[in-house]
């Protein structure tokens, strides 16, 4: 009785090592055609106007991408000097301005959690210009995801410019 | 002995139906099939065109063993070609134009000398092909009285990115073959059909002052806006009726999950979590699978509508970031590697609610957002590996994956 036993304990764990193979067969179709599409290039212009005379575009561009780590939204102090700095332009010389924060993610993963991610990054940011004085009701937030890259090479460079979030004034 | 045998009994029969089990097929163990090419007419460009469409449509199937040689034939010849004579079975299909330009298609099977199975066909112009092609594979399939494909029939709606803030909207066959871009200019994501007879569909533009969900009716051209958010929303969901929407919405610019009902144009909020929750699916009518990052990272859970209660799916991986669902079975993409500065790879992982087992569907590269077709039989999902995007589909009962490239750009994000 015990052999039996002991043999129909071998034969399921035989049947189940079986069931538990890996492989996956994987069949390419077509030929493969590749169209590497540009990156858009990244100009920061740097002025010396003073404040009360620039243009939306000349304040926007005084206005520094923040950037983020590996899967996070929360703010490094060198992220919050320049959300400081970007505060104070907010209240003198793009007090008449709203601003749109534009979160951004690296090329990880285009689902919505990648486009959440992107939004948390943008909160974050609009939460510390609200702790700064700024009024809620100016700022504005939208997540691109992965798909709004400012590069597209695949480095640890490349991929930390796009973790990122931008700032656009609208009239 | 008897007890062996019935435990061996009770063992096939408890797993027998689990799709979590992956059963390897004995390749050689297949049926042959060989094609034979009797069209008049068209060019060998076309001819081969069509071969090769066929020839990826029988090998989706995973019946048979498709034989890869292009063979000719007169339709109506009593023999088969001598190549094909230890076939299994043949299949021979004649191509013809008639007087208003359409693409006519005759075919039938050889097995043994003998028509077993005869069917025409006819599309408008020539180059809808692919659907002629994927019609005969579907029809054979029934005639194998194999479980139905009838998948391969349906319209796959994807969202491809060209470049930084720009993309289309293009509606293709499963195979990609075909692609007609629907919405091109803007920046426009995530497409979903709003009904089952896929002749409408929602989608996100982010082209407005606040990201906008949008309504098409392919028929009329119509555009409609539905409902805006601050931050993000898309359509994650529709329910089988068309009638209620799950929406990814960040109206105080949190992102939660909301219900949205189609008619009273009413939404409600269904998580309250202070992360991130997104990706809600349907399990049912009132139970929906989705995304949270309660855990502190990215995982899959389950909510009673209506209810507060809400629980943990899935045990496994380290960042599980989305999910679709089909019955007690839920499809998801875990992270395998976690690095900032390296590639990472991100595989689907199929789980049942009934037992403990995990099975992975892919091997390499970025594998995403995977989509259930609606009788659970195949999954179809993207895949982007070394600058190359393609839409991927999964023969879950026969254990076999499919890629079909796009020519150029990404996919961002399809429906079908």
């Amino acid at each position: 009785m015990k052999s039996i036993v002991l043999s129909s304990v071998v034969v399921a764990l035989l049947v189940f090592s079986g069931c538990s193979s890996k492989e996956v067969i994987v069949q390419e179709i077509q030929a493969v055609e590749i169209e590497t599409i540009a990156a858009e290039e990244r100009i920061v212009n740097s002025g010396m106007n003073p404040l009360s005379h620039m243009s939306m575009s000349d304040i926007e561009s005084e206005l520094l991408t923040v950037y983020f780590d590996f899967d996070k939204f929360s703010i490094n102090s060198k992220a919050q000097r320049k959300i400081t700095k970007a505060a104070e332009l907010g209240k003198t010389g793009a007090a008449s301005y709203n601003v749109k924060l534009e979160g951004n993610c690296d090329e990880w993963g285009s689902d919505e959690y990648n486009f959440a991610l992107g939004l948390k990054r943008a909160r974050s940011i609009k939460k510390a210009l609200v702790a700064e004085g700024i009024e809620a009701s100016r700022i504005s937030m939208v997540s691109y995801g992965e798909s709004n890259p400012v590069c597209e090479d695949k480095t640890q460079e490349c991929y930390s410019k796009n973790r990122r979030v931008d700032f656009k004034l609208l009239p | 002995m008897k007890i062996l045998i019935s435990l061996m009994l009770i063992f096939g029969l408890t797993f027998a139906g689990d799709a979590t089990i992956e059963v390897i097929k004995k390749v050689d163990s297949l049926p042959s099939i060989g094609l034979e090419d009797a069209s008049i007419n068209y060019g060998d460009t076309f001819k081969l065109q069509f071969f090769k469409a066929l020839v990826a449509d029988l090998n989706v199937l995973s019946l048979f063993n498709v034989d890869r040689l292009h063979r000719t034939n007169h339709y109506n010849a009593t023999d088969v070609v001598v190549d094909n004579k230890d076939m299994n079975y043949v299949l021979r299909y004649k191509m013809y134009e008639d007087n208003f330009g359409a693409l006519n298609m005759d075919m039938k099977i050889i097995k043994k000398g003998k028509n077993v199975f005869s069917k025409n066909y006819k599309v408008s112009r020539k180059n809808i092909y692919m659907f002629i092609s994927h019609a005969i594979a579907y029809d054979i399939n029934e005639f194998m009285e194999e479980p139905s494909v009838a998948w391969m029939k349906r319209t796959v709606i994807f969202s491809r990115i060209v470049g930084p803030k720009k993309s289309e909207i293009v509606i293709s066959d499963y195979t990609l073959s075909y692609q007609n871009v629907i919405i091109k200019g803007g920046f426009n994501v995530f497409p979903k059909w709003a009904n089952k007879e896929q002749n409408a569909f929602y989608y996100t533009s982010l082209d407005g002052a606040k990201p906008t969900l949008k309504h098409v009716d392919i028929k009329t051209r119509k555009v409609s806006s539905v409902i805006s958010s601050d931050g993000m929303i898309v359509c994650s969901d529709v329910s089988r009726d068309g009638k209620i929407l799950l929406l990814t919405m960040a109206i105080k610019g949190q992102p939660d999950i909301y219900t949205y009902n189609v008619a009273s144009k009413k939404y409600k909020r269904e998580t309250t979590y202070g992360g991130i929750d997104v990706n809600g699916q349907f399990m049912d009518k009132n139970h929906i699978v989705f995304i949270s990052s309660r855990l502190g990272y990215p995982n899959v859970f389950s909510k009673k509508l209506d209810t507060k209660e809400i629980e943990q799916m899935v045990y496994y991986g380290r960042s599980n970031s989305a999910c679709s669902s089909n019955g007690e079975y839920i499809v998801y993409k875990a992270r395998e590697t976690s690095n900032a500065f390296e590639r990472n790879t991100f595989n689907l992982h199929l789980i049942s609610l009934k037992t403990d087992f995990i099975r992975r569907l892919t091997v390499s590269g970025v594998n995403e957002f995977p989509r259930f077709s609606e009788d659970g039989d195949a999954i179809l999902f993207i895949k982007n590996y070394d600058n190359q995007s393609s839409i991927g589909i999964i023969r879950l009962n026969y254990n076999k994956n499919y890629l079909f490239p796009l020519k150029y750009g990404k996919v961002q994000s399809m429906d079908w």
